[in-house]
């Protein structure tokens, strides 16, 4: 037993001296160099993103490790120290928690190109961020429940949580849209408080009910749409910010037999949306097409790495486009979502 | 034990007639369909996890049972097999986890807590990595839809949803077990006393990995029901945190964490208080963000009463 352990012990201990001795000249051995793409978590949106990264892999010559991290943002830095140790040539991370996040960032890029995406942390050094405009994709997600209920009527919101900014400003998207204000620019954007209910402005004929939150329980979120079914019987619209939240909001509305009568807008691709999309029985959803994150990330540290920085643009930020999927394009749409699936668990 | 439930009935009572009263529209059939449905749904596991407790012990892997569980079943039946075989290797593989885990606590003599942590992390594991971490869905299984997640017209507008059905037969069986059979009596005296019980001639260690057993089988069932009645299941979230609201209904319902304590009634009460809580919060339209909060301040103040209440009695039965 004892010597069992020793040899174990061994074991490690030379595992370790090899690896530490392998360690520098990760870019002499060959030529290609190494980034990696940090996600802020775990989820299916994700696997599309990395879809985008392995396209972009192919096509620039890069290899791309991707990382997700599974518990937060203690396991985020973890990952990252751990890529600044191997001396990763560039890092591509969405921060969970970009405010308190920004000395740990700026300490990274001292040592690597690091380019933000899907969220920013707009006070650090990053040298570029892509993403939505996520107020921009609201307003969208506005003018869908504007075809939805042409007629106006009363309008609810469901949202896994609004402490992160970009839910913030899909909401504000929507409202404004919803209400007529004109429209915000999006690092100024000023933001209705998050418990405001029965918002509504002269000339326009929408109301906005109040927004419930659900920390990204599912069951939570299902009893949310109930609850708002029980207690505004004319609401007309139900809006779900995040991707979980539309399916949610169906099945609430199926199962109160209300199916067509409160129309559903949302956010992200899960199937089941698609579906009543293609079924009639949702008006439409904003794809932020997670797949062109990837692969834009993967480009742009290509391009950094090559010693090109001409094209970040003055504000670092590049919007990767969204786009509105209807009864129109939803087959199409859908088609290449499965084939960036497939990709993505490769 | 009597009065623990009447302090926790009293505190259902009170929250109901309240927001009746301020909101109208709670009372509706469609509102109670909905508050039996979720509160049966998390009575289930509460009842499950009542049994360890009662022993002594704690589960904190339940939300990561009802995760595999809600996982593989989408999974295997992705994958086109049978349901019935699909749905019995479910339950199989929940008995077998519990079975583990009362091994490894009776056998190996490890703390349940370790044991259920390390469950807790194993089998959200497993859920994702077997599942490429996939949300997946149910579409074309119906009748199985209509078996966990279907209702039963009783009016017009009221309908029993089935999770209620499952709840009853559980509930009635457990209490039988726990009340009527002399395993029960056993199960409260180990609890209350494991040394003595063991001296008793009792055998402690079958009736822990029962319990063990009992718990892990019913977050199994659980699981299948918050699958079909989720329609999707999302292999990082499912059941995520579930254990603490189990846990939360188990010991506000009677069950005391030192074990040898505890009664199924109480239990159901105990869950039925918390979902009400959370729909009473959305009748009135406070913020979510106030939920916790809420849900903190009034679970608080029902033990405190219920603790001034069982003083008051037993002053006055000493006099």
């Amino acid at each position: 037993m004892k010597v069992a352990r020793y040899l174990l012990a061994f074991a490690c201990a030379s595992a370790l001296l090899l690896g530490w001795g392998c360690k520098k000249p990760t870019d002499s051995k060959n030529n290609t160099v190494t980034v990696a793409y940090v996600t802020n978590g775990v989820d299916p949106f994700w696997d599309l993103c990395a879809a985008g990264v392995r396209i972009a892999e192919k096509e620039f010559n890069i290899k791309c490790e991707v990382h997700m991290p599974t518990k937060g943002l203690v396991d985020q830095k973890r990952i990252m120290e751990t890529l600044l140790a191997k001396g990763i040539d560039g890092i591509a991370i969405s921060p969970i928690d970009a405010e308190n996040q920004t000395a740990f960032i700026n300490e990274a890029a001292k040592q690597t190109k690091l380019i933000t995406h899907d969220a920013d942390a707009p006070d650090s050094d990053r040298m570029l961020y892509i993403g939505t405009n996520n107020y921009k994709a609201g307003r969208a997600l506005g003018e869908l429940v504007k075809a939805a209920l042409p007629e106006g009527g009363e309008v609810m919101i469901f949202v896994g949580r609004l402490e992160q900014l970009n839910a913030r400003q899909r909401r504000q998207g929507v409202i404004d849209e919803l209400l007529g204000r004109p429209e915000q620019e999006l690092s100024t954007a000023k933001f209705d408080p998050v418990d405001a209910k029965n918002l509504k402005a002269e000339g326009s004929k929408y109301i906005i009910l109040d927004t419930r939150t659900d920390n990204f329980d599912k069951a939570k979120a299902k009893s949310n749409a109930e609850d708002t079914i029980t207690k505004y019987e004319n609401v007309a619209c139900m809006v779900g910010l995040f991707a979980y939240n539309p399916p949610a909001c169906l099945d609430a509305i199926r199962e109160a037999n209300r199916t067509g009568k409160i129309k559903v807008c949302g956010f992200d691709e899960p199937d089941a949306m698609l579906q009543a999309i293609k079924d009639g029985t949702a008006q439409g959803t904003i794809s932020q097409q997670p797949w062109k994150y990837g692969y834009e990330s993967v480009k742009a540290m290509k391009r950094i790495l090559d010693g090109d920085t001409a094209f970040i643009p003055e504000n670092k930020f590049m919007e990767v486009p969204f786009l509105v999927v209807t009864k129109e394009n939803v087959d199409e749409f859908w088609a290449t979502k499965k084939e960036m699936a497939e990709l993505g668990k490769q | 034990m009597k009065k623990n439930i009447l302090g926790i009935l009293g505190l259902l009572i009170a929250i109901f007639v309240i927001t009746a009263v301020l909101n109208p529209k709670f009372v509706s059939a469609y509102n109670m369909q909905n508050l039996v449905k979720w509160s049966s749904l998390y009575s289930i596991m509460g009842v499950g996890v009542a049994f360890v407790i009662i022993t002594g012990g704690i589960d904190l892997s339940i939300g990561s049972v009802i995760g595999l569980t809600a996982s593989l079943l989408a999974f295997t039946l992705g994958k086109n097999w049978d349901p019935v075989v699909a749905i019995c290797a479910m339950l199989g593989l929940s008995a077998l986890i519990g079975l583990i885990h009362g091994l490894l606590i009776t056998k190996a003599k490890l703390q349940p807590f370790v044991v259920t942590l390390c469950g807790l992390l194993i089998y959200r594991g497993m859920a994702r990595w077997t599942t490429d971490n996939q949300s997946m869905g149910f579409k074309g299984h119906d009748q199985l839809n209509e078996i966990f997640s279907g209702k039963i017209p009783i009016t017009d507008t009221f309908a029993l949803p089935m999770p209620f059905v499952f709840l009853v037969v559980i509930a009635v069986a457990a209490a039988l077990f726990l009340n009527r059979t002399i395993w029960g009596r056993y199960l409260l005296a180990l609890g209350n006393n494991e040394e003595g019980a063991r001296y008793s001639g009792i055998q402690t260690d079958n009736l822990k990995i029962a319990a063990y057993v009992i718990c892990s089988l019913l977050a199994g069932i659980s699981g299948l029901l918050f699958a079909f009645e989720l329609d999707s299941v999302q292999p990082a979230q499912t059941g995520e945190f579930y254990e603490l609201y189990a846990i939360a209904a188990a010991v506000l319902g009677g069950c005391s964490l030192r074990g040898g304590e505890g009664g199924i009634l109480g239990v159901i009460i105990a869950a039925a208080v918390i979902r009400l809580i959370y729909n009473s919060i959305n009748m009135l339209g406070i913020s979510t963000h106030l939920e916790y909060a809420i849900l903190g301040i009034v679970i608080l103040a029902g033990v405190v009463a219920d603790e001034l209440l069982k003083r008051y009695t037993a002053k006055r039965a000493a006099q």
